[in-house]
């Protein structure tokens, strides 16, 4: 294709645009549309997608709630934990204070020095027992896990110290600077210590929506009652059928106390990307719509073109048009329809593009969607006008002595 | 030379079978300009859309400068139609959205010759029809006898041996009508071989041979007389 073949093809379509015009306007909503769709909805499943840390897919959570005169929390708790972790397939069970990923959960400040002076680093921490690291199935990369011997006892008033703590690497790096963070010391809201015993790879805290996510800390102390959340790690695979398990014998093992829910965490972590997966699902769908709505708009734009042109398309044919020159005539026509949208199609995706990282504090739009945008809507145009170029094609050279 | 011989042509539709070319022969010499007259049904325009291999037929041979057309491919017809043949039609047929230059110019961009030297026969094409100075107007600018020799030039821009018109001054007033005739007999005089469908008894008499169609077939070969009385084709045409 050459400047030469498209000059008559342009002003030809320059004297006839209407139609043209619109279905350009078409494809440039598209493409700002499309792009910036596609976006977001690409941020959306990435931070779907981040590594958690935690061994989702087989943990799932226990929450009972004891009632009613003469319950005894703490028994309630042994005996539970004592059964859970008895059972063949689970890998550790834990007391915990919350539930990573469901929105909700505890958080403190930590400072660097005993001043309490600054900024201070917000924690997102999660009281746990010796098996929460286990519980949770991070990793370990420096130090070690509570010992039993360590976990304090219940503490309803927020108040007692925490002599220790484990990090995981996001908070490390946050408070000290580093990742070796291992007997380092930071100090609480009164300037009382706490040194950190071990770190984690990574973990992912309570709320995703939180810049923060990872800036977590596990503290060995056990959460008081009368709720108590368990966390539960099961062998690959056995996770639901434990559950059920647990569910049947924890209901019936102490009438003193019901059980309110025993739920998967990914039920949890689904909970908390909902409206992330709704978006995205909605973005996709009008995407996908749009996209269909253009390729119709094109689609009738050449079929009405071919329609109105068939005496044109006879006499081209009658002085010498291949039937390769008609299609090519017609993909080249709308080519330019769609370039000439596309063009229009870029600036307005930039512009959409930049009030949305504004209004949203999104990172502005990336250059690559534009380009794969562009191309996608060159594709579908002529994807769209393929079948009536054809049909152009087929139109004899004797339409045009045949007085229509 | 143009040699048909016993071509048949037969358009068949859910009800009827038309037989419009029936055993058909004709020959025409390089250089001739031939008058084909006959009522309105008979097969005139289905005889100049074979002879322009716009269309094909059912039986029978037909030779276009030597070549038989018979079994060509639609590629290799298109190329024919544009190397040997000009088409001029009743309804000039010209696009509407291409100015008078860019009009001209179709048939050579399909024969892919360079700009320069396309650029040189659109001139030479609109200045031998007198329309030189109209060449940036628009087919709806001009009169219709305007239209149908910038029609002419496009059917002449691109050197073809054979003119075939059908019926071209069929919606011209009988003083355009007589341009587009002194025009045609130049350009035989040049050289190029004419086959002329007309229904006036007048244009026809103009040319060197006239040819009757009737039914489908050549009914009359009558070699051009200059003063001969008007045939009675005035009685086969309302026919
Ligand atoms: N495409 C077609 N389909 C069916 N019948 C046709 C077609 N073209 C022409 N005919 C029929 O063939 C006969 C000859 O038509 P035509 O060649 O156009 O005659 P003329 O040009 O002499 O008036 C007519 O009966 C006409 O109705
Ligand atoms: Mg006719």
């Amino acid at each position: 294709m050459n400047v030469q073949e498209i000059r008559p093809i342009l002003s030809a379509l320059l004297r006839n645009r209407t139609g043209a015009v619109l279905v350009a306007l078409q494809v440039a909503i598209a493409l700002a549309v499309l792009v910036n769709a596609v976006y977001v909805v690409k941020q959306r499943v990435d931070k779907i997608g981040r590594p958690t840390g935690i061994d989702v897919e087989n943990i799932f959570v226990v929450t009972s709630a004891g009632f009613g005169a003469g319950y005894d929390h703490s028994a309630t708790v042994r005996d539970d934990l004592a059964w859970l972790r008895g059972l063949p397939g689970v890998r550790a069970a834990a007391l915990s204070s919350g539930v990573p990923l469901s929105g909700g959960g505890s958080s403190n400040t930590v400072y660097k020095t005993p001043e309490v002076k600054g900024e201070g680093t917000p924690v997102n921490y999660f009281l746990v027992d010796e098996q929460g690291v286990d519980a949770l199935g991070t990793r370990l990369v420096a130090g070690r896990a509570f010992r039993a011997d360590e976990i304090l006892p219940e503490d309803p008033t927020y108040h007692e110290p925490m002599p220790s703590m484990i990090v995981t690497r996001a908070l490390a790096r946050a408070l000290f600077g580093t990742d070796d963070a291992v007997g380092k010391v930071g100090y609480d809201g009164l300037g009382r210590p706490i040194t950190v015993i071990g770190v984690i790879d990574h973990m992912q805290g309570s709320w995703v929506d939180w810049d923060k996510l990872d800036y977590v800390g596990l503290l060995p102390r056990r959460a008081f009652g009368p709720r108590a959340t368990y966390l539960v790690r099961t062998a690959p695979g056995q996770r639901d059928a434990l559950m059920k398990l647990a569910e049947g014998h924890l209901s019936a093992s102490n009438p003193k106390r019901m059980i309110q829910h025993v739920r998967a965490l990914d039920y949890y972590r689904d909970r908390s990307y909902r409206s992330d997966r709704n978006m995205a699902i909605f973005l996709v769908v009008v995407t996908v719509l749009l996209a269909c709505v253009t390729a119709l708009g094109i689609f009738a734009l050449a079929t009405f073109n071919v329609s109105v042109r068939t005496r044109q398309i006879g006499t081209r044919r009658a002085v010498g048009a291949r039937r390769a020159d008609v299609v090519r005539y017609f993909m080249v026509e709308n080519w330019l329809i769609t370039t000439a949208g596309v063009l229009l199609g870029a600036a307005l995706a930039l512009a959409v593009g930049y009030s949305l990282s504004r209004a949203y504090q999104l990172p502005r739009l990336d250059l690559y969607y534009l380009v794969g945008g562009v191309v996608a809507l060159w594709a579908l145009g002529q994807a769209a006008a393929w079948q009536p170029a054809r049909r152009a094609a087929r139109i004899s050279p004797a339409v045009a002595t045949r007085t229509v | 030379m143009l040699a048909m011989r016993h071509i048949s042509k037969v358009f068949r539709t859910d009800l009827i079978e038309t037989h419009a070319l029936r055993d058909f022969s004709l020959e025409v010499a390089e250089g001739e300009f031939v008058a084909v007259t006959g009522p309105s049904g008979s097969g005139k325009t289905t005889f100049l859309n074979v002879a322009g291999l716009l269309e094909g037929f059912d039986s029978g041979t037909y030779l276009l400068d030597g070549v038989d057309t018979s079994g060509l491919a639609d590629d290799a017809r298109s190329r024919l139609r544009n190397e040997k043949i000009g088409f001029i039609f009743q309804s000039f047929n010209l696009i509407p959205d291409l100015d008078i230059f860019d009009n001209v110019d179709v048939p050579l961009r399909y024969r892919r010759m360079k700009a320069a030297e396309r650029r040189e026969r659109i001139a030479s094409a609109l200045d031998l029809v007198g329309l030189a100075s109209r060449a940036h107007h628009l087919p709806s600018q001009l009169s219709g006898g305007q239209q149908q020799r910038v029609a002419i030039a496009r059917a002449i821009a691109g050197d073809p041996k054979f003119l075939l018109a059908d019926e071209p001054t069929g919606n011209l007033d009988s003083l355009m009508a007589r341009q587009v005739m002194d025009l045609l007999e130049q350009i035989n005089e040049m050289g190029t071989t004419i086959v002329l469908v007309t229904h006036d008894p007048e244009l026809a008499r103009r040319a060197q041979r006239n040819v009757q169609i009737v039914d489908g077939q050549v009914s009359d070969f009558r070699p051009y007389e200059p003063h001969a009385r008007p045939a009675p084709m005035a009685a086969a045409a309302t026919a």
